[in-house]
């Protein structure tokens, strides 16, 4: 199929109206990357390396942020890996049932699920799972690792299963009937010709998935303790990067406390860029488009 | 072996299901009972609440007022410039400057939004130490802010729309001597106009739904109705956050389920907009089904 | 019988006739103005501030008032920056936020004292006992004479001026254990604690009723007037603060805050109202 290369007349005002409002926007994406770095520069440049230590104390000095990237860590690797399992099991479940209509619900609850505002698991969460594992499990205050994981299980799921249904519906309109022909049974379709298959693309979707259980502030601060420790356990308090911005906002420019924030912020920046470029690379943009 | 996938998809399915069932179930169970005027209006007139001629306390009115307020802002500010970024976009999407921009977009589609709402408090030190010493967190900053979050999911929505078009209607379109502008204007954007409105749509949910934005950027507790642009205000999402977290009092409790509740109202009828737009465009688009999602629309 | 009841009624609008003068005049300094006032900072100070807000903005709706939270160190920060008109502390401020050019005014006496579920049945905590839950070498109930229970560490975040009256005048700088659960402010530790059998934390004096126990502390109660008298000795001051010479709308606000009405509300938000410094 050949590209076309249109060369259309320009109507010189409508497109500098059109360039305009696009370099805007341009200079202002790129005016939130500029601030950030600038803020967090005081960081890297002055006396204090003390951000990238495991202990934050601020009474005795000690401004330390490690501990809270460690838990955005594990709090988005646990959340990532359980939720991509899920995903995958729904996945399955969407392509080789028999019964449609259940099917259907279940993709239209799925995209209801990504419309819920996050405050309303938050608070759903506080309300059920808390005193579950407060009072009927006695598993410590309630507020953990756990309880953040739990609901942010449920709110990156919808992102990982229609980005897989995107990606493994075609597919399996392609490959079903000759693979059934060949002697494959759906499930094995599915597990041994269509997963292999596109692996590449269900990992940038998992990364999608990663990126936004890293970026979640609501769930980590409402439901996960805010403790600044290492967790020994799932069931301990932990504080994410999101909810320490969140918390410190408050204190003095130019201190210790306020050089975290930026640092805090900056490590989140890069770490999702990454995340993204990865995931664009990954889903190589047009890769499984199917044929016009 | 491969039996096992059956068995773990449906156990998948009756999970989920179940588990949602429970989660809004519940939402429903505690905030249907305080709906009542009460809930909005605390102990004052509902007429003269309404107008603005008496503030209101305890009672979550000013708190919708101050969310369909900043939506309101945030969208307006971001429809045009994300629009026309999305035009841009699809205009001529291998040259190098439209994949950088794409490059920026889609890395902003994803940033944690609460580098938004610290963007913004940075951007108010800036302005107090330069040129701009009256700068405050105001409902003028949020919707700032909160435009700057939706701008890549109109762009990528539009991009996505335009993008999908057969060529045929571009050719065709230079075949009859129309510009370009004409051409995108007058032949591709009505086209598209379905997958525009779900890109608008879908910022429209995400703009009312955020709470990291407008917590650092202007929403508090109690300011009554919003005053104007350069003053604070209340949002839903923050007094769901903000009594959930201390209420004092049973009210105080109902208010959060409340809230919560008037608030997952608003966002299912976006949803069901969303919903009836996509299957609008099914119907009348022939060949692959694309399907628009929250996060990942690039 | 129909003498008394009547008596009654007129005994009760010759009061409300006289009195209503005086209530006025405290809020009629408010009448020939408009604007915004915009108050952040000590979430003690917010029951009362709600409280003066609403009779003034009820009696002049043109008024608009403002409150957020976010702790003593969040209105230091904002008022001397002046993203806000009036910033409350619950501590004095520090010298170098004095070289701010910032005013302060005193107009409560609070305490800070620990506070426990309900339910649980310690009674009496000694400050020995309670540095040592807070660095965590306390770590059941069943060590202090309760129940077989595991302690539930909470503490306010850094910019709360109640962390620091506590983390000064109780603890004496002792180093605060890192498994402590943080809460944003005095109200979000009361809930925190009054859902927990097994939590402990600290909050304002004025919040406590309930929805949560006190115990004694070194075998004094923390109530409102222990902490008058001096007799507790974990006590505070709650501050307005201002940057440079209050504006006409905030001094009002502030002259009404010291005034009688002003007095009720503090008192009845549970605090001890101070009169006017001179």
């Amino acid at each position: 199929m050949q590209s076309h290369k249109l060369t259309l007349k320009q109507n010189s005002w409508m497109q500098a109206l059109l360039m305009t409002l696009v370099v805007t926007s341009g200079l202002l994406l790129f005016a939130v990357f500029c601030f950030l770095i600038w803020f967090s520069l005081p960081v890297f440049f002055t006396e204090t390396t003390s951000v990238f230590s495991l202990k934050w104390q601020p009474e005795q000095g000690h401004f330390g942020i490690l501990a809270m990237v460690f838990g955005t860590l594990s709090l988005a690797f646990i959340s990532t890996s359980v939720a991509f399992i899920i995903a995958l099991g729904l996945n399955s479940f969407c392509l080789l049932s028999r019964r449609r209509w259940l099917v259907a619900l279940l993709r239209s609850l799925l995209r209801f699920m990504a419309a819920i505002p996050t405050v309303v698991y938050g608070l759903a969460a506080l309300f059920l799972l808390l005193p579950l594992l407060r009072n009927g499990l006695q598993l410590g205050s309630g507020y953990s690792l756990f309880a953040a994981v739990c609901m942010l299980i449920l709110l990156i799921l919808p992102v990982i299963c229609v980005m897989l249904d995107n990606i493994t519906t075609p597919l399996w309109q392609q490959y079903a009937l000759g693979a059934q022909a060949l002697g494959f049974s759906p499930e094995q379709t599915y597990m041994q010709v269509i997963l292999p298959h596109c692996r590449v693309n269900i990992g940038g979707a998992a990364l999608l998935g990663f990126n936004r259980a890293i970026g979640d502030t609501m769930l980590p601060l409402m439901l996960a303790g805010n403790a600044t420790q290492l967790p020994s356990g799932v069931f301990d308090a932990i504080r994410s990067l999101t909810a320490h911005i969140a918390l410190v906002i408050a204190t003095d420019q130019g201190g210790e406390a306020y050089n975290s924030l930026f640092a805090s912020g900056i490590l989140l920046l890069m770490c999702s860029a990454c995340i993204c470029l990865l995931s664009r690379y990954l889903m190589g943009r047009h890769r499984l488009e199917q044929p016009e | 072996m491969s039996r096992l996938i059956g068995y773990w998809g449906r156990l998948c399915a009756l999970f989920i299901i179940s588990i949602m069932l429970i989660l809004i179930g519940f939402i429903l169970f505690k905030g249907l009972p305080t709906l009542e005027l009460s809930l909005f209006f605390g102990d004052t007139a509902p007429l003269a609440a309404m107008m603005g001629l008496q503030p209101v306390w305890e009672g979550i009115w000013p708190a919708c007022v101050g969310t369909l307020t900043v939506v309101l802002c945030a969208v307006s500010l971001a429809s045009v410039p994300g629009i026309a970024s999305g035009i841009w976009l699809a205009s001529a999407p291998d040259k190098p400057a439209q994949k950088v921009f794409g490059l920026a977009v889609d890395i902003l589609a994803g940033i944690p939004s609460i580098l938004m709402g610290l963007f913004g408090f940075s951007l108010i030190l800036l302005l107090r130490g330069s040129f701009f010493p009256q700068a405050n967190a105001s409902l003028l900053l949020a919707s700032f802010c909160l435009a700057l979050l939706i701008l890549p999911y109109i762009a990528c929505a539009t991009q996505n729309a335009l993008s999908s078009l057969p060529k045929q209607l571009s050719v065709t379109g230079a075949a009859l001597g129309m510009t370009q502008w004409q051409v995108t204007y007058r032949l591709l954007l009505p086209q598209a106009k379905s997958g525009i409105m779900s890109g608008l749509m879908l910022a429209i949910g995400r703009a009312a739904e955020d709470t990291a934005v407008i917590m650092l950027t202007g929403a508090v507790a109690n300011a009554g109705l919003p005053g104007g642009l350069l003053q604070r205000f209340e949002a839903l999402p923050f007094t769901i956050f903000y009594y959930s977290a201390q209420y004092q009092s049973q009210q105080e409790l109902n208010m959060a389920f409340g809230a919560a509740l008037v608030l997952l109202i608003l966002t299912s009828i976006i949803f069901a907009l969303l919903a009836a737009i996509v299957r609008g465009r099914n119907r009348s688009k022939f060949g692959p089904v694309k399907s628009l999602i929250k996060e990942r629309i690039c | 019988m129909m003498f008394k009841t009547c008596s009654v009624r007129l005994v009760a609008i010759f009061t409300l006739l006289v009195s209503s003068p005086l209530i006025a005049d405290e809020l009629s300094a408010f009448d020939k103005m408009n604007g915004q006032l915009n108050i952040a900072g000590g979430t003690a100070h917010i029951p009362v501030m709600k409280k003066a807000a609403r009779q003034i903005m009820g009696h002049n709706p043109k008024i608009h008032i403002t409150i957020a939270g976010g702790g003593s160190g969040v209105g230091v920060q904002q008022v001397a920056k002046g993203l806000v008109d009036i910033g409350n502390t619950g501590r004095a401020l520090k010298n170098k936020e004095m070289n701010l050019g910032l005013n302060s005014f005193p107009f409560a006496i609070d305490g800070v004292a620990v506070i426990i579920h309900p339910q649980n049945p310690v009674d009496d905590l000694s400050q020995q006992q309670i540095i040592e839950i807070y660095q965590g070498k306390i770590t059941n109930w069943r060590e202090l004479g309760g129940q077989d229970r595991q302690i539930h560490l909470f503490s306010r975040d850094e910019a709360s001026g109640t962390r620091s009256v506590f983390s000064k005048k109780l603890l004496k700088g002792a180093q605060l254990a890192a498994n402590a659960n943080i809460v944003p402010s005095n109200g979000a530790m009361k809930t925190a604690v009054s859902q927990d059998m097994g939590a402990i934390g600290y909050s304002s004096v004025g919040y406590i009723d309930n929805m949560v126990k006190a115990p004694r502390y070194n075998h004094i109660m923390p109530t409102q007037e222990a902490c008058a008298s001096g007799e507790y000795p974990v006590v505070r001051r709650l501050y307005m603060n201002t940057k440079g010479v209050p504006n006409a709308l905030t001094q009002a606000f502030i002259d009404y805050i010291y005034s009688e009405q002003g007095a009720k509300h503090i008192q009845s938000s549970g605090y001890i109202a101070l009169d006017a410094q001179p």
